[in-house]
């Protein structure tokens, strides 16, 4: 790389070198010409000289015998010279005896005049004078012309060699400067693009920090009044002498504020989208229509409800329950935003997921206050709200957000202060075909015979807690702590239906029950989980699964139903 | 061709006005006064004709019709470091170039024959020839010029005088 600037550096001083050979050729040239016509001249005169001395020669008798025709016989023959203006021969006294003149010829000027004395032994006989014309300018310069052309040539390629080498070298120094300039930029960029990188980290840690800590506190102080209400029911229940419409309403109390407080680990579950989702095939439009007696109950008299449902819509695969949950959350935000009243209106129609997947869009807008950019943005944050203390939990979008997520399309907003918001929530169309919906007609149900259960939890309470309800059902129930001793058991002892948590440190619920299905051993399975990846992600492979936190009806329920 | 004739005819028309033959007569003796040592430039001798040192001799065989006029005219000539002289009568030996006169060319001629002695005759004298025979052509004085005698006499002819002659008898090459 050396070799090559320094090779340049060189090649830059050539225009130099070059231009002071172009000069030097051009003297040099001119130099040769002027030599060459001095050179010139005098070789014209010189060889004239010699006619004039070999005419002198042969007219040497002629002259001394005074003979003058002969004498001007040899003249007449320099005639057949044309550059041979005189011939003249003079006798010794000077006076003209022989010669010739041509007629156009100039007597001054451009001529050579040369004169040479005739003698013989006998002393002078008389005189030659040639008159020749010098050469014309032009067949001088015709002469000279080529000569001076090659000379041109010469100059000018080397001119011009200087001239590119000049250029080359110009190029090559603004090639390196802007390669240096470039080099620079480069290096500022790269350094600018690790700082900006540095700031997002810090940026993305900042608000991590902050919506976490929004989280934490938002379930802590939810948690907190719940656990009030509780605590201090089951303090009062636990007073001596409490009658019975006392015990009943506190007991009622506690029930009903871990209702609550189940609702809101499930909302909770829902933003994190880890909540298990029994999805089934929905037609959405049919769905919303449907909605019309809740719309009324939730939103009240204020709030006109408008839908526009796009014909044939399409068929997506969710929750239904959790469908009808994220539509009535927006909507009652939206009530919120219009204290006055205002329209309500939903719009569904095909849209498309990502650019290339067919989905449904539900349109949820209202023409209440609005909000900007900034509040816009953090909407779907758990325990987000613009409401005022006690009047929302800040919960409602993010399950919106959850639900929209998990079912696998996703939840935009749009929004105008002062005119009005649109949720619109995208759900991929499924390409299975709707079957007809077949009611499901409560069965009459006799509760089941008394069966040999096993109850299988890593958590000793909730397990215990199990196995009493289902004693109070009237089953017989073993216990095993892990996946691998209730494989023990069920191997050596026949179960009727296995009752078994999921999340299991060692082996799964989900991996026992599959287990137990291999081994052919002949037992019905219930899962059970509050939270389960596995469950939300790829379902629970047929086995049913009661949802904790469970009342005793729902597993009563479950549990007859696995039984039959 | 300029003035061709102009030398003799001025010189004619110049001396024509003089009374009298003679002078034209004069006229011409003086150019052939003039063209005997002339032409003893162009001759070369055999070595030893001519003792180094020695003058060439011009002898005039006959009457002279010359008188003064060649010794004028070889007045301090010089031909190749010799003085040349004039010698009338006195015989043939010691010649170096002979003017015979009629009647004695013939014999002088037969008597010169194979000696190196340039013979000289003229026309308006006779009819016989000897080396070098004068004659007049086109009004100017001329002369032929027989190379086989000069060859026979062992003498060289200049070719420039024997371009100018009337015509050449050549010698055999």
């Amino acid at each position: 790389m050396r070799r090559l600037r320094i090779a340049a550096e060189r090649w830059t001083q050539l225009p130099l070198f070059a231009g002071g050979f172009a000069l030097l050729l051009l003297i040099a040239g001119l130099a040769i010409i002027f030599q060459n016509s001095r050179s010139y001249r005098a070789e014209q005169e010189a060889s004239t000289r010699v006619q004039a001395e070999i005419l002198g020669a042969s007219v040497v008798a002629a002259l001394d015998f005074s003979d003058r025709q002969v004498a001007q016989e040899a003249v007449n023959a320099l005639r057949a010279n044309p550059e041979i203006l005189k011939a003249l021969l003079f006798d010794r006294r000077g006076r003209l005896f022989a010669g010739f003149s041509r007629g156009d010829s100039p007597d001054s000027g451009n001529v050579i005049r040369v004169e040479v004395p005739v003698a013989n032994d006998g002393g002078r006989l008389g005189t030659v004078r040639l008159v020749r014309a010098e050469e014309s300018v032009g067949r001088r310069l015709a002469r000279y012309s080529l000569v001076g052309l090659f000379v041109v040539m010469a100059a000018l390629i080397a001119g011009v060699l200087g001239l590119a080498a000049n250029a080359l070298g110009r190029a090559n120094r603004q090639l390196g400067e802007r390669a240096a300039a470039l080099s620079d930029a480069n290096a500022a960029l790269t350094v600018q693009i690790a700082e900006r990188e540095k700031a997002e980290d810090q940026l993305r840690q900042a608000q991590k920090m902050q919506a976490l800590g929004q989280l934490t506190g938002g379930i802590a102080h939810d948690f907190n009044n719940l656990l009030t209400v509780i605590h201090g029911s089951a303090d009062i229940l636990q007073r001596p002498n409490i009658d019975e419409a006392k015990r009943m309403r506190f007991a009622a109390a506690i029930a009903q504020t871990a209702s609550r407080a189940a609702s809101l680990t499930s909302q909770l579950l829902a933003f994190a989208r880890r909540q298990p989702l029994k999805p089934e095939l929905i037609d959405v439009n049919q769905r919303i229509a449907g909605m019309s007696e809740i719309f009324e109950r939730s939103l009240g008299a204020g709030v006109r409800v408008v839908t526009e449902l796009e014909l044939g819509g399409c068929i997506v695969e969710a929750d239904p329950a959790q469908l009808e949950s994220a539509i009535l959350n927006v909507a009652v935000n939206a009530r919120d935003a219009m204290p006055a009243g205002g329209t309500l209106a939903i719009r569904t129609f095909v849209d498309r997921l990502n650019e290339d997947r067919k989905a449904i869009a539900i349109a949820i807008s209202d023409t209440g206050e609005g909000m900007d950019a900034e509040i816009a943005a953090r909407v779907f944050e758990p325990f987000f709200t613009t409401k005022g203390v006690g009047k929302g939990t800040g919960l409602g979008l993010s399950q919106v957000y959850g639900f929209a997520s998990q079912s696998g399309g996703d939840v935009t907003i749009d929004s105008t202060p002062g005119e009005g918001t649109t949720v619109t929530i995208l759900l991929p169309c499924s390409e299975k075909k709707l079957e007809r919906q077949e009611l499901r007609c409560a069965e009459a149900r006799s509760p089941s015979a008394a069966r040999r259960l096993l109850v299988v939890d890593d958590n000793d309470e909730v397990g215990a807690f199990a196995e009493t309800l289902l004693g109070e059902l009237g089953h017989s129930v073993a216990r095993a702590h892990s996946a691998e001793e209730a494989l023990t058991l069920a191997t050596s002892e026949h179960f009727d239906l296995v009752f078994t948590d999921v999340v299991m440190p060692g082996m799964s619920g989900i991996e026992l029950a599959l287990e137990l299905r291999r081994r052919g051993i002949p037992t019905a399975v219930v899962l059970t989980t509050g939270y389960s990846d596995r469950i939300a992600e790829s379902g629970s492979e047929g086995f049913a699964v009661v949802t904790k936190p469970y009342r005793l009806e729902t597993l009563a329920d479950t549990i007859d139903r696995a039984l039959q | 061709m300029i003035g061709a004739r102009l030398f003799p005819a001025t010189l004619a028309i110049s001396l024509a006005a003089v009374p009298g033959a003679a002078r034209a007569q004069v006229s011409e003796a003086a150019v052939k006064a003039a063209f005997l040592p002339k032409i003893a430039r162009y001759i070369d001798w055999p070595p030893g004709a001519v003792a180094p040192g020695a003058p060439l001799q011009i002898c005039i065989v006959g009457n002279d019709p010359f008188g003064r006029l060649i010794d004028e005219a070889v007045a301090g000539q010089s031909v190749e470091g010799h003085a040349v002289t004039v010698r009338r009568g006195g015989g043939l030996d010691g010649c170096h170039i002979a003017f015979l006169r009629e009647p004695a060319a013939a014999r002088a001629l037969a008597a010169l024959r194979g000696r190196p002695v340039l013979t000289v005759t003229d026309s308006s004298d006779g009819t016989k020839r000897g080396m070098i025979h004068f004659a007049q052509k086109g009004g100017r004085i001329s002369f032929y010029i027989d190379d086989v005698q000069a060859a026979q006499a062992g003498l060289g002819i200049s070719a420039r005088l024997l371009a100018i002659a009337l015509s050449v008898r050549s010698r055999r090459r």
